[in-house]
């Protein structure tokens, strides 16, 4: 009904942001691809991977030259069996949102049909992989969005990645008093039923194989 | 006057579940604010990680029971971006009109916890009775109460019964005189007034910057609504639009902003489902066996390392959003990480500095008003 983004507007966008983004950081490491979603209306999103030391950069560009208001989610992960150069990854998932220079005291309605260029919502995430060690380090950007704040102590409090600047860190859902270096969401830590798979496909115990051992559905 | 810190919670009527609000004021004033969240912190993310694609859906249920077909909608986009999985239209519709229903209730339990915090007693009484019609409806869908465990990768459980549309229709039709009956209620009632206008100013720009969502950006008066920006379901074919309140004061949204917006929000979801059954590709009375291609398609049960999902949605409190990589125990069948982005988490930290400045009294006011949910927010 003319109401929603099309994919057409959509599309226009990544490829505006990909040529903006590639024409700051190419060849400083930061790659960036357009990749599709597979549900819903298969919509085109931004993904961009970065190596840490650039990313204070790139996030200040982000927020003051493309727009990029909007801090949505943060979410570390462990790879402890991963290679060298990615044990551990933080992805930042931001939007950027129509929503700048609010004028007071009116209500502004956006027709998504008349939305052009940089005030198309627009979806990125940012993958910034860390080197396998035991020390995962990445930049804050605390102060770029404020809405990174509380993702971030999430991630560290959960996933123990260590946000270097980052003011006033500490724990929010676990206990105050947790054990220094206790994050649970790391491999190291299983949980009961970890492991239930091999009874799960063999619920007999006759140790049979699987019909489809090696082969991914 | 000594300034000094007061606890409010884990226990206290104001917090709409357990969290501690810790207040520094100096007289009846607010002068500083720190939020401490995490008391009923259950792991779903950890917990997930051992369960396959279909077993984490009843978790995903239990987030928040308030509003917890849009969270197991919210779940199952993200998996089905991640296992590549194609959905009947018909199984889409079904979902818009669940979840539909699902904010209707919703909005209606935080009405009806908000009068009591506001002092209007009577309104809790008032909105159960509503909600106890919409929660009806979803049982029909789901077989159960609160946690219906409803859709599924590739479709939904079961199609909806025969005559659920009738019963359907004339329950929101009757909600729609309902909502008149509310805002003749409380609109001209003084204690809502006086307690709400002019008190927790918010500006759109100053939410976005803080990662807040959904209806209390839109009590702002911007229209930004997941919806339309990041479609998602069928919602471009559906008649309706984006619920947009005009802001009272150039400081932001107050109290009463937020609550005109979600009686709008209301009013859109009640126009939205009636829309809906009637374009319900099938036809509104027909009733597909369960697993019928109309409703369901198979989905592939396993996903490789590497791949991603992820999904952007409007739920009833803001956008709640899943990240889900690929490849965990089982040769793929469980998620290696799964990663739950609660609107509640980010905005109760904000809510809580929006207090300063006010009035000890104000905080139950402020604070309902933003609609919290503590289940969702600990995980």
């Amino acid at each position: 009904m003319g109401m929603s983004i099309t994919a057409a507007q959509n599309l226009d966008a990544a490829n505006e942001c990909l040529e903006a983004i590639n024409g700051r950081f190419d060849g400083s490491g930061v790659e960036t691809t357009i990749e599709y979603h597979s549900n819903a209306k298969k919509f085109a999103f931004i993904r961009i991977t970065t190596p840490p030391q650039h990313w204070q950069a790139l996030a200040k560009w982000l927020c003051f030259d493309l727009g990029v208001n909007y801090c949505s989610m943060v979410t570390g992960t462990h790879y402890p069996d991963g290679p060298d150069e990615r044990g551990w990854e933080v992805a930042y998932h931001m939007l950027r949102q129509p929503i700048v220079d609010q004028v007071p005291d009116t209500s502004t309605v956006y027709v998504a049909e008349d939305l052009r260029g940089s005030s198309i919502p627009m979806e990125f995430e940012i993958l910034i992989p860390l080197a396998n060690n035991n020390n995962p380090v990445v930049p804050t950007v605390q102060h770029i969005w404020v809405g990174a704040d509380w993702n971030e102590k999430e991630t560290w409090d959960l996933v123990g990645i260590k946000f270097e600047g980052h003011k006033n860190m500490h724990r929010v859902l676990n206990p105050n008093d947790s054990p220094e270096g206790f994050h649970p969401l790391q491999k190291q830590h299983k949980i009961r039923y970890h492991d239930y798979n091999e009874m799960y496909d063999d619920p007999q115990g006759f140790g049979r194989k699987p019909a489809d051992e090696g082969r991914v559905k | 006057m000594a300034q000094m810190w007061i606890t409010m919670g884990p226990q206290h009527p104001m917090t709409h579940g357990l969290w501690t609000l810790r207040v520094k004021v100096d007289g009846e004033t607010v002068v500083d604010t720190d939020a401490e969240l995490g008391y009923i912190h259950r792991g779903v993310e950890k917990i997930c990680e051992a369960r396959d694609f279909t077993q984490i859906t009843p978790y995903c249920d239990r987030l928040c029971y308030v509003s917890a077909m849009t969270w197991a909608n919210s779940y199952i986009y993200a998996a089905e971006d991640l296992l590549e999985a194609e959905v009947p239209e018909r199984a889409e519709y079904i979902r818009l009109i669940a979840a539909e229903l699902q904010r209707l209730a919703s909005h209606l339990m935080w009405l009806g916890a908000f009068g009591p915090d506001i002092g209007n007693l009577t309104l809790m009484t008032w909105c159960m009775r509503d909600r106890e019609m919409f929660l009806d409806l979803l049982q029909e869908l789901g077989g159960s109460r609160m946690h219906y465990n409803y859709p599924r990768v590739g479709g939904v459980k079961r199609d909806i019964p025969i005559g659920f549309a009738d019963r359907m229709i004339a329950k929101v039709k009757l909600f729609e005189r309902r909502i008149d009956e509310y805002e003749m209620m409380l609109d001209e009632s003084t204690i809502w007034l006086v307690r709400l206008q002019g008190v927790g100013y918010a500006n759109a720009e100053e939410m976005v910057a803080a990662g807040v969502s959904g209806p209390n950006v839109r009590a702002a008066g911007v229209n930004y609504d997941v919806r339309w920006a990041h479609p998602y379901s069928v919602y471009d074919e559906i008649d309706w639009e984006p619920s947009v309140e005009k802001p009272t004061s150039v400081k932001g949204a107050d109290c009463y902003d937020r609550y005109r917006v979600r009686m709008e929000e209301m009013r859109q979801s009640c126009r939205m489902v009636l829309d809906a059954i009637e374009k319900i590709p099938g036809g509104k009375n027909s009733n597909y066996s369960k697993g019928d291609e109309m409703i369901f398609k198979k989905a592939p049960l396993r996903a490789p390392e590497g791949a991603t999902g992820f999904s952007n949605y409007e739920c009833t409190r803001g956008a709640s959003q899943f990240y889900i990589k690929g490849g965990g125990e089982g040769r793929g069948k469980s998620p290696y990480r799964l990663s739950i982005r609660s609107p509640m988490f980010i905005t109760i930290p904000f809510v809580a500095k929006t207090m300063i400045g006010y009035k000890v009294a104000d905080i139950p006011a402020i604070m309902g008003s933003f609609d919290p949910c503590i289940g969702e927010t600990d995980r």
